[in-house]
């Protein structure tokens, strides 16, 4: 009874706030799930779920794993439940899942379960019910004031499965390659082999995992894709990057594919972390027992449309708006990386009013984890540094040795465009976090009038 | 002409929260002031030469990795107690830690006098502190899962933030040049007159003229941090 009330309440609050989502700018995502885990804590314990549990974790790149898994599975006829927009906290999990419960019978309507997971509460949603696949993308610096470091995102992770749920794991990522040692269930891996791009030393020495986590001898790698993701191995011991059952090979990023065993695959999107996300639904898919020409057809003829920056204008300029997550060092990287392939000259406009939408601190020691140094380029004509932080990312922009005549301090914000046509040249990359990109677009928008 | 040799230690273990940043300050520093500079990097199993560098400096780490390092370090526990006294050391997060008696009851450098532990819920925060060597505040961060219970040689005196441990009022330690706290992060960058202070110790040792270098980016960065968040705050001495 008490069950059937909680999903009723979950299911009242959430159509609540849908329609009142104009006025209280909520999208009903988390507030239905936190009323119902008051009335009932335990509530997703008793539920009836489908035979697919499917989890996607990781430091970047679960949300667009998760939404192409999604992709693959509906297009091929599977009814699935997913968190579309990317809410992967507990309430917002309880939500979801209540919304798609019957009241009576406690039955989840779906053949299957599919969550982009937040590494902290994996083990909070999947108390009882344990997931029955778990990928699990990259283990990397990520928003220290609240996660920690990469060892307690490790361990979090490690504690919140056993051996009934399948891994699905990233075999670049030696600190992912450690549940091999432990995990008694079945473990699947994917990898990417030797790329053009590929780099023969780190970036930095903000790498994590440099030691052999077995006999605490340094690493050898033949090539780093990015961070401490790349091919491994231990000169003392066996600790490698081992057996990698599903392989990306053959990368031709300006014609979008690659393959995988054999397999020719399309990438949406011509970046490199595409190719991590399209490997791992690859993996995914057929690990639950797809066809590979059922898997082949979505990703190479019913092609999922990626997620794209709008991109905006200013006069007749491009501007192309990058969302960086803040305190994520690869989150900026891949911005970076995705500015240095436009081969023109560019234009930057970076900088934030605040580090997390999460919590009030000013943590900016992980400005000096991202690789800026790599915007010392001939074609980057001017950076604009905006915020409230625009001093701090001034100074760290300086300090990665890109000359001061290429800096530009933004006091006045509401000017900022003004003097950005007049000060730069070439197409406009804006490499902010969630809150500045609106304000960048109002600002856009009133200079384009 | 005139150079300064900095061993950066454990470079490749203790390199967590942007650490890398007080290795780019004082080179930026040092460039400022005309003065030649060699960085070496120095790791698990490398030998140090103590006599040939003039500055020591080692950030913060993993738990997992601060014990590599005690475990590794310990076999120069003789030299370190002995250039403590002469040299500059710039320790900054848990790598401290290593210079006490202790950590978790395993043997550490036993250069000074205190015990360290783990601790079940991190200390995760913003810092404001006081020193007696300058009139600003020290801005910075910590995010640690240990504490030491040092009594004496503080460098500094909490305004708002963590000591280091509940029952203190006091952060770090300094013992001649040696500066060691637990704050992490481009400290250095962030606290130019700390940066400044600790170089100029150390050209006066080796009679080096000092310049006052004023109106720097990270200056303007320390002053905006004040106006912006600590305004209404008393922060001055």
């Amino acid at each position: 009874m008490r069950q059937t009330l909680t999903i009723l309440v979950s299911k009242f609050l959430y159509r609540l706030c849908r329609m009142g989502s104009r006025f209280f700018h909520k999208d009903g995502s988390v507030t239905p799930g936190y009323y119902a885990s008051k009335i009932d804590p335990h509530i997703l314990d008793k539920l009836k779920y489908p035979s697919l549990i499917i989890g996607v974790t990781g430091s970047s790149g679960k949300g667009s794993t998760t939404s192409l898994i999604a992709h693959i599975l509906e297009k091929n006829g599977y009814k699935v439940i997913w968190n579309k927009n990317g809410s992967n906290l507990y309430n917002a999990a309880v939500t979801l899942l209540l919304n798609h419960t019957n009241p009576f019978t406690k039955r989840i309507h779906a053949d299957v379960l599919l969550l982009e997971l937040d590494e902290s509460f994996i083990k909070k949603i999947f108390n009882k019910v344990k997931l029955t696949h778990l990928v699990i993308t990259n283990i990397t610096r990520d928003q220290p004031a609240r996660n920690g470091h990469v060892e307690i995102i490790y361990q979090k992770i490690k504690n919140s499965i056993d051996s009934n749920t399948h891994l699905i794991v990233n075999a670049d990522d030696p600190i992912v390659e450690r549940f091999r040692f432990f995990h008694k269930g079945e473990i699947t891996t994917y990898g990417v082999s030797k790329y053009e791009k590929d780099f023969k030393h780190p970036l930095s020495w903000t790498i994590d995992a440099a030691y052999c986590p077995l006999c605490e001898t340094k690493l050898r790698y033949k090539y780093y894709h990015y961070g401490h993701v790349g091919n491994y191995a231990c000169p003392n011991c066996s600790f490698k990057r081992g057996r990698v059952d599903y392989e990306a090979k053959d990368i031709h990023m300006d014609k979008a594919f690659m393959t995988i065993n054999n397999c020719i695959v399309h990438l949406n999107k011509k970046v490199f972390f595409a190719v991590y996300y399209t490997l791992a639904s690859f993996t995914l898919c057929h690990v639950i027992g797809m066809k590979t020409e059922d898997i082949q057809r979505e990703l190479n003829e019913d092609i999922l449309e990626a997620k794209r920056m709008k991109n905006e204008k200013l006069g007749n300029r491009i501007v192309e708006m990058i969302e960086s997550k803040n305190e994520n060092a690869l989150s900026y990287f891949q911005s970076i990386q995705y500015i240095r392939e436009h081969k023109g000259t560019k234009t930057i406009i970076m900088g934030f009013d605040n580090v997390s939408r999460r919590y009030a601190f000013n943590d900016i020691s992980w400005l000096y984890d991202v690789d800026f140094e790599l915007l010392n380029i001939d074609s980057v004509d001017k950076i604009f540094c905006i915020g409230r932080f625009r001093n701090d990312v001034y100074t760290r922009l300086l300090y990665a040795g890109i000359p001061k005549n290429k800096l530009i301090l933004i006091d006045n914000e509401k000017e900022m465009m003004k003097i950005v046509k007049r000060k730069s040249k070439g197409r406009i990359f804006t490499m902010v976090c969630f809150d500045m990109t609106a304000v960048l677009k109002k600002l856009l928008m009133e200079e384009n009038k | 002409m005139k150079t300064i040799r900095i061993a950066h230690l454990y470079y490749d273990l203790m390199n967590l929260y942007g650490e890398t940043g007080n290795i780019l300050a004082l080179k930026m520093a040092l460039k400022r002031q005309n003065v030649r500079f060699e960085v070496d990097e120095l790791t698990k199993g490398s030998k140090i030469d103590f006599s040939k560098y003039e500055i020591f400096i080692m950030g913060c780490g993993t738990e997992e990795n601060q014990e590599i390092v005690r475990k590794d370090i310990i076999r120069y526990k003789e030299e370190f107690k002995k250039y403590v006294k002469i040299k500059t050391f710039i320790i900054t997060g848990n790598a401290l830690e290593l210079f006490g008696t202790s950590i978790n009851n395993k043997e550490a450098l036993q250069v000074f006098n205190f015990k360290a532990k783990g601790i079940r819920k991190r200390i995760v925060g913003e810092q404001v502190y006081k020193t007696y060597l300058f009139q600003e505040p020290v801005i910075g961060f910590q995010n640690r899962g240990s504490i030491h219970d040092n009594k004496e040689n503080h460098l500094f005196e909490i305004i708002s933030g963590n000591a280091d441990n509940q029952s203190s009022k006091f952060e770090g330690i300094k013992v001649n040049h040696f500066y060691g706290t637990y704050l992490l992060g481009p400290l250095l960058i962030r606290n130019p007159k700390l940066t400044n202070t600790i170089l100029k110790e150390l050209f006066e040792a080796k009679k080096y003229p000092f310049k006052e270098i004023l109106d720097t980016p990270e200056e303007m960065a320390y002053e905006a941090y004040l106006k912006n968040f600590l305004q209404n705050k008393n922060v001055q001495n």
